[in-house]
């Protein structure tokens, strides 16, 4: 498709989505939504345009559109509504981008359309009990069992799991090998015989987080995602993506060029008895760390999308985006005083939830460490199990 | 009454034993689910506890407000779900200083001194209406405790929990802060003793949530040393990380600091005059909360965010327990009108010296 200017893809877009009020927000942050059947329509109508993932290729459902394409699209985008698609995040922001990268073309027929077109949901199973930011340290085994895997173990933070078709799930394929060098990706049907999924509820009390059992389920070898030993470059591609997406899309809401104040800050100067000088100070400081984070994640998403491989600055990104949200949470609590501490009050939700986003998707010390090492060059952590079988090394060196 | 400097060690003793017993995460949950944890309450008043530094003559068990604001540092250590501080304090205080008798079950208290809430007198018949809100354990009190001011007195409602309407409601932490409807109800006119007025339970409260609130971040820094020494990431503790120190160094600091500031506004306050240490200790305790929350947090990852695990019933309390009896905004102004009233030479004496030097 050629290129199309700000005002053909917003008549295009008429078509198909209806505008959205300037003055609302872009998405729910915190819990995510339960509602499966909006974000369902919406990517069913945007995925023969090729309109919600555009940088894929066309017969995957998008349009083939370059980086600066793919932003122009994204900024008109905004004027329309566009539901919370937290159930289907994995797959469009994570899986997908993977596949493309390391998913045989089988595979990419398969799997992309319908993550596309809403029509199945992904979830990840990568963290287990013994590997939250040692995720090199997974347990769970695939035994090779001539065309099938056999699998079992525990993963847990499951996230969607109790929504999803699919998993993409980091299995232990050889104990015998250095920790990074034993592992292998696979996609595992969640409706499998030996798969058990029990959901974990949150402070607060958002429960689409689940431990999920796995018992001898049999999985084919061709749903396999690279070669066999490949799954720790696998699982990176995902999480890199993870970290990119974070504040790609969506999030920017007030206007971004116009000088009208984000609704945010309209809601907050609703709730303050008094707009004190130190309140204003406090104010603007996160409208300028909001602004600055929402462009360096921008940019991270359009270098991640041009280069097809993200890089650490998506790590920059995601510690920018966390801070802006828990600086909002936590100044929107304190503004609304002490009707604040209710379950009904303003900020409840964002309150309950800011810690675990310094946590989710790698907490803020990895990032750092990826910071340091990659863009700073500073020497690495000493990894002590480097060359040691995981088999020795699982129960710790010290 | 004595004058003692020390916490009876028997008091902290018994405390910290009943609670271990009774009041594991399990019951703390499972309170959270029901809105009462009648089991625990029980067991609390079986031992006097509710109504220690109330004169013995007065109903109450007796002891000092030392001795009073330790029990309820250790009520905050272990997340216990009652009113304690209402119907103690708080509560049982305003009674006692008003020649009201004190009951046997569960008082509450208005928080705001009735602010929201219309009194007026009639002879010796007091009618309080209106509507007050955020009121601890309503549902559950046997009496409604409101402190107004009328004619230029303070006088001290003792409401019947059936005289008026309670809708529940809760905070952060899942604890009862009802919304109570009180229709023209009519009470006793009692007047307090001198000294004992809106302002002072404005202080005394923030003293019993200062007092809550250190026992509370103590027990956050110590499950989260325990918890990063158990947990093993990267072939060792995750306590062994630099990273994770400084989370435990803050977790610790702001353990040892609340408790300091709401020790020294207790010694004060048992003493006399203590506005000048309750403020600080109220700002310094929200400010640690803030802090101790986030580092604690930090360092359990995603194990501190799940129900499973205790960290969110001490967390989700200091969250709560910060806006209570004022936010930072509020004694931060305090603090700074009395320090700038009393000009530029006094600001050390007045840090060191603190309330018996302003007046």
């Amino acid at each position: 498709m050629s290129e199309l200017s700000e005002e053909q893809i917003r008549a295009e877009l008429d078509l198909i989505l209806e505008r959205r009020n300037a003055d609302t927000r872009l998405t729910t942050m915190g819990a995510g939504s339960d509602d499966l059947n909006e974000g369902r329509s919406y990517l069913a109508n945007t995925v023969n345009g090729g309109w919600h993932v555009p940088t894929w290729p066309e017969e995957h459902g998008g349009q083939d559109a370059s980086a600066s394409h793919n932003a122009r699209i994204g900024r008109v985008l905004r004027e329309f509504v566009v539901p919370d698609l937290y159930p289907f995040a994995i797959g469009l922001g994570m899986v997908g981008p993977a596949l493309l990268t390391h998913g045989n073309s089988a595979q990419q027929r398969e799997w992309l359309k319908p993550i596309a077109s809403g029509e199945s949901i992904w979830c990840q199973m990568f963290s287990e009990p013994e590997a939250g930011s040692d995720l090199a340290n997974v347990a769970l085994s695939a035994q090779q069992d001539g065309e099938e895997w056999i699998v079992g173990g525990q993963k847990t933070w499951t996230s969607r799991a109790m929504w999803a078709d699919w998993a993409i799930c980091l299995a232990r394929t050889d104990p015998g090998q250095p920790k990074h060098k034993g592992l292998t990706m696979f996609a595992l049907p969640m409706s499998l015989d030996g798969v058990e999924i029990r959901p974990l509820m949150q402070m607060n009390r958002d429960a689409h987080f689940s431990e999920v059992f796995v018992d001898g389920a049999r999985v084919l070898d061709r749903w396999r995602i690279g070669d066999i030993g490949e799954g720790w470059r696998v699982a990176m591609t995902v999480l890199a993506h993870e970290r990119a997406g974070g504040g790609s899309r969506g999030g920017g809401d007030g206007n971004a060029r116009g000088l009208k104040l984000p609704s945010w800050i309209v809601d907050l100067q609703g709730l303050a008895n008094e707009q004190s000088g130190a309140w204003r100070n406090q104010v603007a400081n996160l409208y300028a760390h909001d602004a600055t984070s929402r462009w360096t994640s921008q940019r991270a998403a359009d270098e991640a999308r041009s280069s097809g491989s993200p890089g650490p600055a998506g790590s920059g990104a995601k510690l920018r985006s966390v801070k802006s949200y828990k600086g909002r949470s936590y100044l929107t609590n304190m503004t609304s005083g002490a009707h604040g501490m209710l379950e009904d009050g303003h900020g409840y939700i964002e309150t309950m939830t800011a810690p675990s986003m310094s946590i989710r998707g790698g907490t803020d010390e990895i990032q750092r460490n990826i910071l340091g090492e990659r863009v700073l060059g500073l020497p690495g952590e000493p990894r002590l199990d480097r060359d040691v079988p995981w088999s020795e090394s699982r129960r710790g060196l010290i | 009454m004595t004058d003692p400097v020390h916490v009876d060690p028997l008091v902290t003793e018994t405390a910290d034993r009943l609670f271990s017993e009774i009041c594991g995460h399990e019951a703390v949950q499972l309170a959270e689910t029901r809105g009462e944890a009648p089991e625990i309450w029980n067991a609390f008043a079986d031992t006097g506890f509710p109504w220690v530094s109330i004169d013995e003559a007065a109903g109450g068990s007796g002891g000092s407000l030392l001795d009073a604001l330790e029990v309820l540092r250790v009520v905050g250590y272990h997340a216990a779900p009652i009113p304690a501080a209402e119907t103690g304090i708080l509560g049982g205080w305003l009674l006692a200083s008003s020649g009201q008798e004190l009951p046997a079950g569960i008082v509450t208290v208005v928080p705001n001194g009735g602010s929201e809430l219309r009194g007026s007198v009639s002879g010796d018949e007091l009618t309080v209406s209106g509507r007050a809100l955020r009121v601890p354990w309503a549902r559950v009190a046997e009496r409604i405790v409101v402190p107004l001011e009328v004619d230029g007195q303070t006088v001290v409602a003792s409401i019947d929990v059936e005289d008026c309407h309670v809708e529940p409601m809760t905070n952060m932490a899942g604890e009862p802060r009802d919304t109570v409807d009180f229709d023209e109800v009519h009470v006793p006119v009692a007047p307090t003793e001198s000294g004992i007025d809106l302002e002072a339970f404005r202080f005394r409260g923030a003293l019993s949530r200062a007092a809550l609130m250190a026992g509370a971040i103590e027990k956050m820094s110590q499950l989260t040393v325990s918890y990063t020494n158990d947990r093993v990431q990267f072939g060792r503790p995750v306590a062994k990380f630099q990273a994770v120190q400084q989370h435990l160094v803050w977790g610790a600091q702001d353990a040892a600091l609340a408790r300091m500031v709401a020790e020294t506004a207790a010694r004060e306050a048992n003493r006399g005059a203590a506005q000048f240490e309750i403020a600080a200790a109220k700002l310094i305790a929200n400010q640690a909360a803030a802090r101790a929350t986030k580092a604690c947090h930090q360092a359990h990852g995603a194990m501190g965010m799940t129900q499973e695990y205790p960290l969110h019933h001490l967390s989700r309390r200091l969250w709560s327990w910060r806006k209570e009896y004022g936010g930072d905004a509020e004694w931060t102004k305090w603090l700074g009108k009395v320090a700038v009233s009393q000009g530029a030479d006094q600001l050390y004496p007045l840090i060191t010296g603190g309330s018996a030097n302003f007046n």
